[in-house]
Parts: C-alpha cells; structure tokens; sequence
C-alpha cells in the first residue's frame, strides 16, 4: 500500500450525489483526491436514504421530449442510470424526472471511483473537524480505529449540512420549521402482483379507509407508492412531518432524527400490515428495506459571495460566471398535501453562479450540492440530484484549479 | 358531521376546481378547463388522499378504493358527477 500523501489536493467531505461528481471531477484533472464518506457506499440521499428518482437533469417545456439541462457529469450519470435500469426519462405529472434505482447507482458510483487511478475513497469515515493550518486545511477523520488528521490544498463541502461552514464557524443560514421542507422516509416493499397507476390510485382509496376506521394514524396521509422498476418491487414513501411537533423539526438534531427514524418505520410498518389485510394483491406484501436514514431535504447552507434567491429562479436569471443549470422548478414539501410546484415565469432555468459555491471570504473551499449559497425558495429547485450531479461537477473542477495555484481561471 | 352540500344544489366543476385550488391541492391557473387533465396538472395519490378525506368533510361523501380511479378523478367533470352520484 502506498503511504498516504503530505497532503491530497482536493478532499471531498461527503459522498452522495454532489461529492461524488466532484471527486471523479477533480481526480479526472489529475488532483490527488481522497472522498470521504461516512457509511460504506456512496450516493447519499439515492441510496442511504432510498430516493429513486433523478430530478433536474431535463429541461421544462418540451413534453415528452425530455433534453438534459446540464452535460458533462449529470448526462454522464443519466446515461450510464439508463443503461443499468432499462428506463428512461418519464413524466410525473408536470416535470420529467429519470427513475433511478439505489442498488444501481452504488454500482455506478463503484465503477466510477475504481476507473480514477487518483481518487482514494474512505468510507466508514465521518469529518470531525476542519481547521488551517500551514496553508492547508487539515481535517480530522473519525472512524472505529480512532481518529486522524489528514490534509489538503482544496475543500469542496458536499456534506449536504455544511459541517465545514460549522467547523469553521463561518456564516451559514438555515430556515426553520414549519417552513423547513419536510423529510422523506423512503422504504422498499415487496410481495405485490401487478402494481401500476390504477393499483396506486385504489391503495390511496385504502389508506383512507384505514385512518377513516381509526386502524392507521394521520400521518398515513403522507405515504404514496412507487414501482422501483424491477419485478414486484415498490417503493414507499413517507412525507414525514418532522415529528410530532413539527415547529421543533431540527435536520441537526440527531435525537430529533432519531425520532423521525422511528415514526417513518411506525407508519410504514403499520400501513404494510393493513394493506396486506385489506388490499387486493397485497396479502403476501412486506417491507423488504429499510432505508440506512430519513432523507433529509433542507438543512444548513453556506452563505457564499452570492446567494441564489427564489426571484432569481422565478426569473430564469442568468450569469456570467454560471457553472450549472436549474432546472427543476421551486419543489416544496411544507405539508402534507403533495409538493408545491412553483415554475419560472417563463419556463427556462435560471443559472447558478459560481459564487454560490464559494464562501465568502474564504480560499480554497468550494461548496457542492444542497448546501450551496441559495435562499430557502432557491434552495427548493437547486437541491435534487441532477442539479447536485451538476454543481458537484463544477466544485471538483475548481478545487482541482485552486490545488493546481491556477487561480486565474477561477 | 356537516350536512352534505347537496341539500342546497349540485356540485358542479367549477365549484371543484375552485375547491381543489383553495385546499391548495393542485396549482391550477385560472381558466383551467374543466375537461382539463388533472393528473397532468399535477394531481398525484398523496393529494387524492387529502382530496378523499376534504370531500368528505365538505360535501359529506365518503369514497371508498373502488371510486378511486382515474376514470372518476382525472376531469373536474368527472369529479363532480361523482361526487353527485355519491350524495344522491
């Protein structure tokens, strides 16, 4: 094994869809990159948490002739998806989004970090703390061995809760409950014949029924299901409300976490048990996976040089140091009613600037992501997966740059 | 329990789509038709379980999973006929 650098170029914190285009992004410029991950894949949300759907990789407009908003990682990732499920784009309601399956995407994630001689991957690895130190950001690493201090040239925060911004006591913002977006628990189902649109629509009538006879609580209300694409797979979904108190919601909370892990189960467990009982074709129903954690969908944000607002998205505002498209309309998920869509005027995305992904006064760290400089309401279009894909992508390229000391370009 | 709206008239679609818009369970521009496609606007199963549930404080129907389809849920029409037939 070789001995561990002095110091890597770029150190990616987190490896879900954000920090996994930067790393392969930067280690393809030929920066020594160590991606750090806390559990023992990555991909993040599509896969610890389960979200089977790629939203903002196309354009709005164009029905049913979805065209990618962003190239580069976000088609490379939509092709290399495609190619493992089978599926192509589809229409939900009034956006196009690309079903993704976790299973595949660990697998694409493998392949693609295996394929990059300069990229090292610690898994099983949590940052616990950043600091500066001799013209480098030494971070530590904890794990089961204990700690240890690794350095780098570059940062780039793709935590989605911007650990860094808070190791380094630099101005973060987050919006709280009730307006917080909700979190979603995301549970794999199997044992049901011939789920379709039809069956999905009756299990809703169902459902009802079961909270109508006092047998499911309220929060049944905000469970919908999902064919996963492969044979007699489903995905259930859960908005939770962020616990029985919802104006106490707190995303860095781990005992209010904690919380939400548990009632995502309760409800899931006891919708599965009266479905199996009162459903037609659900008799051999079970809950098959759970997801490793509650996917998040809002939490702490970096401030950075700018920060993207709702009326920039509204707009379809461009800029002249924009790394990334948003495409994906403003998707809040404030109640328990299904989400809000709110389109720009004119249905072209907006830009993002690259001073979203740089923190204000600070060199050398580049912020990848949902944790991105944006208000609440831009927050809300710039967070899915395929504009992650896409904001990750323009972070690795310039962590690689600032490593290199070719700041002029950047 | 409220009394069902019929006692005092029909549901019609527009009273429908005025509703669904109010409960905030579809973003409908106004001008929607009523023959327009719902799910296309955006309806998914989450917000026909909260349609299920405000149907039946509102107007006193109780749906069941066999009137759950999109034959009796895809048109602000559809939607009202049903929910006539059911209070009648």
């Amino acid at each position: 094994m070789n001995p561990e650098p002095v110091a890597y170029d770029v150190a990616v914190v987190g490896g879900g869809s954000a920090g996994l285009a930067a790393a392969v992004t930067a280690a393809r410029l030929g920066a020594r990159t160590i991606l750090l991950e806390r559990y023992g894949f990555l991909g993040g949300m599509g896969t610890a948490s389960l979200v089977h759907t790629f939203c903002g990789l196309y354009l709005q407009g164009e029905v049913g002739n979805p065209v990618l908003a962003n190239s580069g990682f976000a088609e490379e990732m939509a092709r290399r998806m495609i190619a493992a499920t089978g599926l192509g784009p589809i229409r939900m309601g009034r956006v196009e989004v690309l079903p993704q399956h976790p299973v595949e995407f660990v697998n694409i994630a493998d392949e693609l970090v295996a394929n990059e001689p300069h990229l090292t991957v610690r898994f099983h690895s949590e940052v616990v703390s950043v600091k500066r130190e001799n013209s480098l950001w030494s971070f530590g690493l904890a794990g089961r061995g204990g700690s240890e201090f690794l350095n780098a040239k570059a940062l780039v925060d793709a935590s989605g809760d911007a650990v860094v911004a808070d190791f380094l006591e630099c101005e973060t913002e987050m919006t709280h409950a009730p307006r917080l977006q909700r979190p979603a628990y995301v549970f794999g189902i199997q044992g049901v014949v011939g789920f379709d649109d039809a069956m999905r629509l009756r299990i809703a009538g169902t459902v009802v029924e079961g909270i109508r006879c006092g047998q499911l609580s309220k929060a049944t209300l905000g469970l919908s299901f999902r064919a996963s694409g492969r044979a007699g797979e489903i995905f259930g979904t859960i908005d939770l409300t962020g616990g029985e108190d919802t104006a106490n919601y707190d995303p860095l909370d781990a005992a209010c976490l904690g919380q939400l892990e548990l009632s995502g189960r309760r409800i899931a467990s006891d919708a599965i048990r009266y479905l199996k009982e009162n459903a037609d074709h659900w008799s051999h129903a079970y809950v098959s996976h759970w997801p490793v954690r509650a996917g998040v969908r809002e939490s702490r944000r970096w401030m950075g040089e700018y920060v993207l607002t709702g009326d920039d998205i509204r707009q379809s505002r461009r800029f002249e140091d924009e790394i990334a498209l948003a495409a994906w309309p403003m998707e809040f998920r404030e109640n328990a009613k299904g989400p809000k869509l709110k389109f720009p005027m004119d249905q072209k995305p907006a830009g993002i600037p690259l001073r979203c992904l740089k923190p204000k006064g600070m060199d050398g760290i580049f912020v990848a992501g949902r944790c991105i400089s944006a208000d609440h309401e831009a927050h809300a279009s710039i967070r899915v997966m395929g504009t992650c894909f896409a904001t990750g992508e323009a972070a690795g390229k310039a962590a690689a740059g600032f490593a290199k000391n070719d700041a002029s370009k950047f | 329990m409220m009394a069902p709206r019929s006692v005092f008239g029909m549901v019609n679609a527009s009273e429908v789509l005025d509703w669904l818009s109010a409960e905030e369970l579809l973003e409908i521009e106004d001008g929607f038709p009523e023959d327009g496609d719902l799910f296309a606007a955006g309806l998914d199963s989450m917000a026909v379980m909260q349609l299920v549930v405000l149907a039946e404080e509102k107007y006193g129907v109780v749906l069941g999973p066999a009137d759950i389809n999109r034959e009796n849920l895809a048109t602000a029409q559809a939607l009202a006929e049903l929910i006539c037939r059911k209070q009648s």
